[in-house]
């Protein structure tokens, strides 16, 4: 597994969350190949299908963009990275920003991956948020990390959920075609003005909704994000200072730092897997998804696949796991079968590459139980000491989508949900959805709310994930660490390219879907030692010649025809 | 309707097997005897009996038989997604002959699970089959109820773990950062890596199967040996035979006809060598020594919702699996054993 989503879940706030998933996403969707292949709609040879759907057609179904102002963020967005909120939350003079309910009072249900172990159905979090919105949610959670594994076979049955959340690394092999056949168009409820009944709905940004068209048709609730790489090289800072370790710059320098640190006769190890650290040091084309790994270098369209720097990032990845370096758990990829948390804390490692949400997040759960214990995130380096080149990650990766079955009665619950879950901080509404109940999940400290056991048991991902409001970081009891999170973005956001496809919802045509479907596994093998770089090369070269060269040509053709999204 | 289904089909086939009335029958080899009843008769006789069976039957036919024409996505493009009924997105699906399986033919991670596979199989064969049948031995020589009774248990008990637990308990005591390593290097040596060794996963998963399940197997040894009447061993003994000459030829003769049988059906089941047990580590050693044949189907069916390819390669298992029980059980009978079934 990979960034421990669980943890970051509990720890954190609405929009951290996206990040953690984005994490797990990271991983999966890398072992997926990156894939949304997306069929498109049609059936199996849907070439027809496959594409996308931009400019002036986008237009025509997109919600009306209406800025919500409740509270203006202390750290406003700056290259791409989330909005930072430092001030002190009142929580006595909380505005509202739905007056009134607008559930019917229906029953829906929401399959919703889940990082952690999911509280009980009924808990009073559950109770309290759904009396707030209106609508009987019934939470169906189910683990996050081998979410792919449930999602084909519970599309595949002919008894769906009203709702199901699918994250775009989810969205692998025939799951972008499944969306298109078993979800439900919003457009009607939500294209244009329409959108305006839902007003925190309205204030999602643009390139969120742009992101969710699937097949031509406005059918996810999306989970803005910011666009600034999500894995942070996260590092316990108390330990460094107190033996003196000093920030790694380049790749060289982190090779010498994780010999220093390794000890394993003292059960230390320098890191856990880098290699999405090493993606990112070594400039590689972003993985999260299928589009995102195209992009046009020197004129001709690549796949990350092919270019020097993802040879040289597995080769770097490699050498790590066989000097020794890497903790031995992570040897087991996902078959890791326990949480790496404790292990950090009790400094078996001292590198960790995870998610950001969870730099708050690991804080948040274990300075309760180990005074001293100090994480922080590294700045990525450039692999030869230089800046690094970056490249952005998709503004939305998580979409809640609707029952095509469902009827409008539901559809407008599940709007009410939505348009309660998407409220700015600042509001009611979001310190129910990301803090839960005062009194019984939060008490007030000083002023600043911090979650009790309970709130940290049960105020973890479901609402979450419905729809949210613009990429927020807000942590009132740690205010230094949202400062930390939106600086490391925004440097970051200053080294970020975006890629041809960046920001496209974009279903490949069916058969083109499985060429990728062992990439990630070939990837871990490779570093893990199972298996030779000259497999990887034998790998891109039947790659090319089963298919690689002609989805080539096919997204050198829709960059064409649509141009790009990024402006 | 399987009322009547049963004893016409059961007449049908009279000449290979016996039908369900054979019991008042004399000579029952051939059709339409003069001295049988005829079937309308044997029927009323029967009724209560038959009806008995008809759950049973019915269970048979909607959860086994049924599913089996599912495999006909197997010959085609199948889209789970064009619909939200199954039969509908069978009937919706392109028809692509034989596509599939030359595809999976042609497949070296196909070839790379067929041979992790058969490799499992004969590790597991050699190193596990025989233990069960040592331990029955040892448990049979037992003699005071109570050490008998408590052995029994701590064997058994294993069985009732998750695959889960077996593994992280593995992992605990022989994993990279386990036990076992950090004493060895707390001693000077380096730490081993048991759990992540390609070259001998094959022998950890045996070694993990052992120690899970190789009490349990005793279960139908010990029946066997309890069979074994007395006398035979008072009558060895007085001829002057000791305790091996006893077990080489009363005891390992009377459990014959049981390990016959049962490697007969432990080779009809080659190719099932292990899901969720070896779906767990598949990707701490990789495929390229963890994919077996069920984990290909997993991954390329519910992971990949290639259905079609994973049905198709999941018809290929079944067809070779019943030619291995055919063969496993000819060479039993020409052992002069029972076998699973006889003409």
């Amino acid at each position: 597994m990979t960034p421990n989503a669980a943890s970051g879940s509990s720890g954190s706030s609405g929009p951290s969350r996206r990040s953690f998933l984005a994490s797990t996403a990271v991983a999966t969707a890398a072992v997926a190949g990156g894939m949304p292949l997306l069929a498109a709609c049609g059936g199996s040879d849907g070439g027809s299908r496959g594409g996308t759907t931009s400019g002036k057609n986008a237009k025509k179904i997109l919600p009306a963009y209406v800025a919500s102002n409740v509270v203006s963020p202390d750290i406003p967005s700056k290259n791409g990275s989330s909005m930072g909120f430092t001030g002190k939350l009142d929580v006595g003079t909380l505005k509202t920003s739905v007056p009134k309910k607008l559930g019917k009072g229906g029953k829906v249900t929401i399959m919703s991956p889940f990082w952690g172990s999911p509280p009980k159905g009924d808990c009073a979090y559950y109770t309290a948020a759904n009396s707030m919105i209106g609508v009987d949610v019934r939470w169906q959670n189910q683990d996050g990390n081998t979410y792919d594994q449930k999602l084909g076979a519970v599309l595949a049955s002919s008894d769906i959920p009203d709702v199901v959340v699918i994250p775009g690394w989810n969205m692998t092999a025939k799951i972008p075609s499944a969306i298109i056949g078993k979800f439900a168009d919003l457009g009607p409820y939500l294209s244009g003005d329409k959108v305006k009944e839902y007003p925190n709905l309205a204030a999602i940004p643009s390139d969120a909704w742009q992101r969710s068209i699937f097949g031509g048709k406005l059918m996810g609730l999306p989970m803005p994000a910011s666009y600034v790489q999500n894995i942070v090289p996260l590092y316990r800072q108390d330990v460094f200072d107190k033996q003196g370790y000093e920030v790694p710059k380049s790749a060289d320098e982190f090779m010498s730092l994780a010999k220093e640190i390794t000890s394993p006769r003292a059960k230390r190890w320098a890191c856990g897997d880098m290699k999405w650290t090493a993606f990112n040091t070594f400039g590689v084309i972003s993985g999260g998804e299928k589009a995102l790994s195209w992009t046009v270098v020197d004129g001709k369209m690549t796949h990350r696949m092919e270019t020097p720097e993802y040879l040289e990032a597995l080769e770097w990845t490699r050498k790590l796991f066989a000097a020794g370096y890497v903790h031995p758990d992570f040897k087991l990829g996902k078959s890791q079968a326990t949480d790496p948390s404790a292990k950090f804390a009790a400094g078996e490692f001292l590198i960790w590459n995870n998610d950001i949400s969870n730099w708050y997040g690991q804080q948040a759960i274990q300075a309760a139980q180990n005074p001293g214990f100090k994480v922080w995130g590294m700045d990525l380096w450039g692999h030869d000491g230089g800046n690094p080149v970056l490249w952005a990650a998709n503004p939305a990766s998580i979409f809640a989508f609707v029952n095509k079955k469902a009827p409008e009665s539901v559809v407008r619950d599940v709007l009410a949900v939505a348009n309660v879950t998407a409220a700015p901080y600042g509001t009611k509404e979001w310190m129910m959805t990301n803090y839960g109940q005062e009194g019984t999940h939060y008490t007030l400290k000083n002023g600043v709310p911090v979650k009790t056991d309970k709130g940290n048991l049960e105020v973890a991902n479901a609402y979450v994930m419905v729809a949210s409001p613009a990429s927020t970081i807000a942590h009132p009891d740690l205010p230094d660490y949202t400062k930390g999170m939106v600086g490391w973005q925004q440097r970051m956001g200053a080294f970020t390219k975006k890629s041809s496809f960046w920001g496209l919802q974009i279903v490949e045509p069916n058969r083109y879907t499985n060429l990728t479907n062992d990439m990630e596994q070939l990837e871990d093998d490779i570093v893990r030692g199972h298996k030779k770089m000259s497999d990887m090369q034998q790998f891109i070269s039947d790659w090319r010649s089963k298919g690689g060269d002609r989805l080539r040509d096919w997204y050198k053709k829709l960059l064409d025809e649509n141009g790009t999204a990024a402006s | 309707m399987s009322h009547s289904t049963v004893p016409r089909r059961a007449e049908a086939s009279t000449p290979v097997q016996n039908p369900v009335a054979s019991g008042g029958a004399t000579g029952p080899r051939e059709k339409n005897e003069p001295g049988r009843p005829s079937l309308r008769l044997r029927f009323r006789r029967d009724r209560t009996l038959l009806l008995m069976t008809v759950p049973a039957i019915v269970l048979v036919l909607v959860f086994n038989y049924l599913p089996i024409l599912g495999n006909v996505v197997a010959f085609q493009d199948y889209d789970p997604y064009v619909s939200d009924n199954g039969i509908v997105s069978i009937l919706h699906s392109p028809w692509v002959g034989l596509e599939n399986f030359q595809q999976i033919f042609q497949d070296s991670a196909f070839w790379n699970a067929v041979r992790n596979t058969l490799v499992l199989f004969f590790v597991q064969l050699l190193l596990y089959f025989p233990i069960p049948i040592v331990l029955a031995l040892l448990i049979n020589s037992v003699v005071r109820p109570r050490v008998r009774a408590i052995s029994q248990a701590i064997l058994y008990l294993p069985h009732f773990f998750s695959w889960v637990l077996v593994i992280a308990v593995f992992q605990q005591l022989f994993g990279g950062a386990g036990l076992l390593s950090q004493l060895l290097r707390q001693h000077g040596f380096d730490g081993l890596d048991i759990m992540t060794d390609p070259a001998t996963f094959k022998f950890l998963v045996t070694a993990q199967s052992v120690w899970k399940d190789a009490g349990w197997g005793i279960i139908v040894f010990l029946a066997a040996l309890a069979s074994v009447p007395p006398d035979l061993y008072e009558a060895a003994a007085m001829d002057g035979a000791g305790r091996w000459r006893r077990m080489w030829h009363v005891t390992l003769p009377a459990l014959r006809p049981v390990i016959a049988l049962l490697l007969v059906l432990r080779v009809g089941d080659a190719l099932t060598v292990g899901f969720e047990q070896i779906l767990l580590q598949r990707d701490a050693v990789g495929p390229g020594a963890g994919e077996v044949l069920d984990t290909f189907v997993w991954w390329n069916g519910v992971r990949n919702q290639d259905f079609s390819y994973a049905a198709a390669a999941g018809l290929v298992k079944g067809v070779v699996s019943i030619g291995l029980v055919l063969a496993a059980n000819k060479v039993a009978h020409l052992m002069g054993e029972q076998g699973v079934y006889k003409k």
